[in-house]
């Protein structure tokens, strides 16, 4: 039988790509699969009665040493906001390359608790900051005072004790540029360094509750339960300063999409599976059904997406409950699923499926980075008919939109001065589309098509480009997409039905984000690591935490 | 010392902000990120180019025209990039005057590897050949037999090649291309409240 991919105009809408799912493939999961035969070490815990101070982490391979070092500073409550516009914290968090020596202590010290205001060097990787989710820390640290663990219903509903906003990597701010560290063997995969800080994050605030409640009780204080803290994970706010990402780095988002399609459609093409294979399936199956009772939003656009996916997910069981193995069981199972369910439902499928297979998902976690400097440049030889039969090809979809409509183009996205952040804005009410950034790809592709129409088909582009430097960013990425097919977001961007939190979706899910709950359209809380071994427990993952029952 | 992403964004933005589409300053930023990943001033060169002022530059590039004066070097670089595919590039091109040439040479590069040409260099003050092998330029007629007394330093610290002054300036023009927010558009545009005591 021959199965194709699934085809981009297919997968690359954006209601689907803000249906995805976290899966073997997230980046915090390979991240877990690199280094667990790393040492991870708590090296300094200077913390005073109240939990201020600092904290040094440290990760270790024979030669080689990374370290988290944290910082926690006291924050009145007026102060705390887990957005991007906020100026103070209660954690803010360094990954440091080696180990600090007291000189660099000092030195971080006094910039990274003021993240984006401090600067940082090259000797410095990542950059991020949490606060203190208020209810669930008070609660637990009160609670093991007494002696006595929390409420797990009260700590499951929320998922962590603190919450990250940005994290900052690649050269903001002073840090050290990606190219200095990406031939590196364990950092072959995105976002590894983030990930690492978020992990050591993780362990930071279970040795915070336990410091500051034994600090508040030393005769009766009792450690966090490792079971409920490894059922505890950190949160993550993420605003619209994510979005960009995704459209700013299309050879990186086909990788990653094609690394997601490369599993399913290898899974799909098995002739034959055993019982066992498809009772493993059954279990993760089951145990996410139960998991997602734990998913809590107050945002409608989820409750309802959540809700599609319950009723979908028990359609499913019932036919699946039934079916027998056949040849090609899966290919059965994945069509029948994309015919009968909800992109939401059908994702997860997609992620459960690649669960049950890690021979075949694993390594493709290591085709997910590519060097974005190999598609810069673009071939000017070729000729302004194939250039838009290129358009006609991989750009279909956009070329009968009519861009002169004004829901057509009703967004713009700027960058904020306040806050240095991409935001999105309405053009015909709001100040500022004359600095509109370079996002509305279907209009600008659009725009240059018709354009090209009046220039002879066999003139070279190079003849165009002479006169016409406008569309200069457009056709880079009409070439890579030629190559890459799967790197362009298929929707328009800037028209009024773009609902932005879909592509939070997209990245967040590639990070392994889970728990999903929109405040907004265009802003999003989520759980990292939740389900994930602790620090010290790390090299005996088997990296099926993450369909582990959360209680 | 900023990073070589923080050089490449600033310029990025200055380039903008100066008029340019988005996809030559983009080349802005990449050309003066190599310059400087190669230890040679491509940011002071870069300042003291929209500093001409660069509305004056002439960014047209005419290569029948041997007259033409005070040329763009990203104009002329990415001229020359976007081109030099044609087979008719055997060829003497004359113009009177450049700007700020070092600016020139990152895009001269990628055109020689790309088309297997050379490029042969020469002004009054200022002489350089670039081939398509990815061997430095060395004057062929001096290099020695034997060399003697020799001092090899090799550094993993990038040297800084502008002054705090040139960056400050460069920054501060590179927030033009920002958008400022008033209270209200803080919140739609973010989406959410501001306080987050939950």
């Amino acid at each position: 039988m021959q199965i194709e991919l699934r085809k981009p105009e297919f997968v690359m809408r954006l209601d689907r790509l803000g249906s995805f799912h976290q899966s073997k493939l997230s980046f915090l999961r390979s991240f877990i699969r690199e280094f667990k035969d790393w040492e991870f070490e708590t090296k300094e815990l200077e913390l005073d009665e109240n939990g201020f101070g600092h904290c040094v982490y440290v990760v270790t391979k024979d030669n080689k040493q990374y370290s988290l070092v944290c910082f926690s500073n006291e924050l009145a409550d007026s102060e705390r906001s887990d957005r991007v516009i906020a100026t103070k914290w209660d954690a803010s968090f360094v990954l440091f390359d080696g180990i600090p020596s007291d000189q660099d202590i000092n030195r971080l010290k006094a910039n990274v608790p003021l993240q984006e205001q401090g600067r940082v060097t090259e000797k410095e990787l990542c950059l991020s900051r949490a606060n203190k989710s208020v209810r669930v820390f008070e609660h637990v640290v009160d609670r093991l005072a007494q002696g006595k663990q929390p409420d797990t219903d009260i700590l499951y509903n929320v998922g962590y004790l603190y919450r990250t906003t940005a994290v900052y990597g690649s050269g903001k701010f002073g840090l050290a540029d990606r190219i200095k560290i990406q031939d590196r063997g364990e950092l072959k995969g995105p976002f590894r360094l983030e990930m690492m800080l978020v992990f050591l994050a993780r362990q930071f605030t279970f040795d915070m509750v336990n410091h500051v409640a034994h600090q508040r009780s030393p005769q009766n204080a009792v450690k966090l339960n490792d079971d409920i803290a490894r059922n505890l994970g950190i949160g993550n706010s993420t605003g619209l300063g994510m979005a960009p990402f995704i459209v700013n780095h299309p050879a990186l988002l086909n990788q990653w999409i094609i690394s997601k399609e490369k599993a399913l459609l290898a899974i799909r093409s098995i002739p034959n599976t055993s019982q066992r294979e498809k009772e493993k399936f059954q279990s993760y199956l089951s145990t996410i059904k139960e998991n997602i009772k734990f998913w809590k939003t107050d945002s409608e656009y989820q409750i309802k997406k959540n809700l599609h996916l319950t009723n979908d997910l028990e359609k499913f069981q019932n036919y699946f409950g039934k079916l027998d193995i056949e040849k090609f069981f899966w290919n059965t199972v994945y069509e029948w699923a994309e015919i009968n369910t909800q992109a939401e439902c059908c994702e997860l499928i997609v992620s459960l499926l690649m669960e049950v297979y890690p021979e075949i998902v694993e390594p493709l976690s290591y085709e997910m980075s590519i060097d974005e400097e190999d598609y810069f440049d673009f071939d000017t030889s070729r000729s302004i008919g194939d250039v838009c039969a290129l358009i006609e090809k991989r750009y279909a979809w956009l070329v009968e939109i009519d861009f002169e409509k004004k829901d057509n183009i009703y967004n713009f996205w700027y960058y904020s001065k306040n806050k240095q952040e991409p935001r999105m804005s309405d053009r015909f009410s709001e100040d500022g589309a004359e600095r509109e950034l370079p996002l509305a790809i279907a209009r600008d592709i659009n725009k240059l098509y018709l354009e090209l129409k009046n220039y002879p088909k066999k003139d070279p582009l190079s003849s165009y480009l002479i006169k016409n430097q406008e569309y200069r960013h457009i056709l880079r990425r009409i070439f890579i997409c030629e190559k890459l097919p799967y790197s362009e977001i298929q929707d328009n961007t800037i028209s009024k039905s773009l609902i932005p939190v879909d592509m939070l979706r997209l990245k967040l899910s590639f990070f392994g984000a889970t728990r999903f709950d929109p405040r907004s359209d265009r802003w999003v809380r989520i759980t990292m690591y939740q389900g994930a071994p602790l620090m010290k427990e790390i090299h005996q993952s088997d990296d099926t935490w993450s369909y582990k029952k959360i209680a | 010392m900023h990073s070589l992403y923080e050089i490449e964004t600033v310029v990025k933005r200055v380039a903008r902000y100066q008029g340019l589409s988005w996809g030559i300053a983009e080349e802005a930023g990449k050309t003066v990120r190599a310059l400087e990943q190669s230890a040679l001033p491509g940011l002071e060169r870069f300042d003291r180019l929209i500093s001409f002022p660069y509305s004056k530059c002439v960014r047209e590039i005419n290569h029948k025209e041997k007259n033409q004066k005070y040329l763009c070097p990203i104009h002329f670089g990415l001229f020359f990039l976007d081109q030099s595919h044609k087979p008719d590039n055997q060829l003497t091109f004359q113009f009177s005057n450049i700007l700020e040439p070092l600016l020139i040479i990152p895009f001269l590069i990628k055109a020689a590897q790309k088309n297997l040409i050379s490029f042969d260099f020469k002004s009054n003050e200022f002489k350089f050949f670039i081939g398509s092998g990815k061997i430095i330029s060395l004057d062929t007629n001096k290099i020695p037999h034997q060399s003697n007394d020799i001092t090899l330093e090799i550094s993993n610290q990038r040297i800084k090649q502008y002054s705090d002054e040139t960056w400050d300036r460069l920054y501060n023009m590179s927030l033009e291309t920002f958008v400022e927010e008033n209270e209200e558009k803080k919140l739609l545009g973010a989406g959410a409240g501001l306080t987050d005591n939950d």
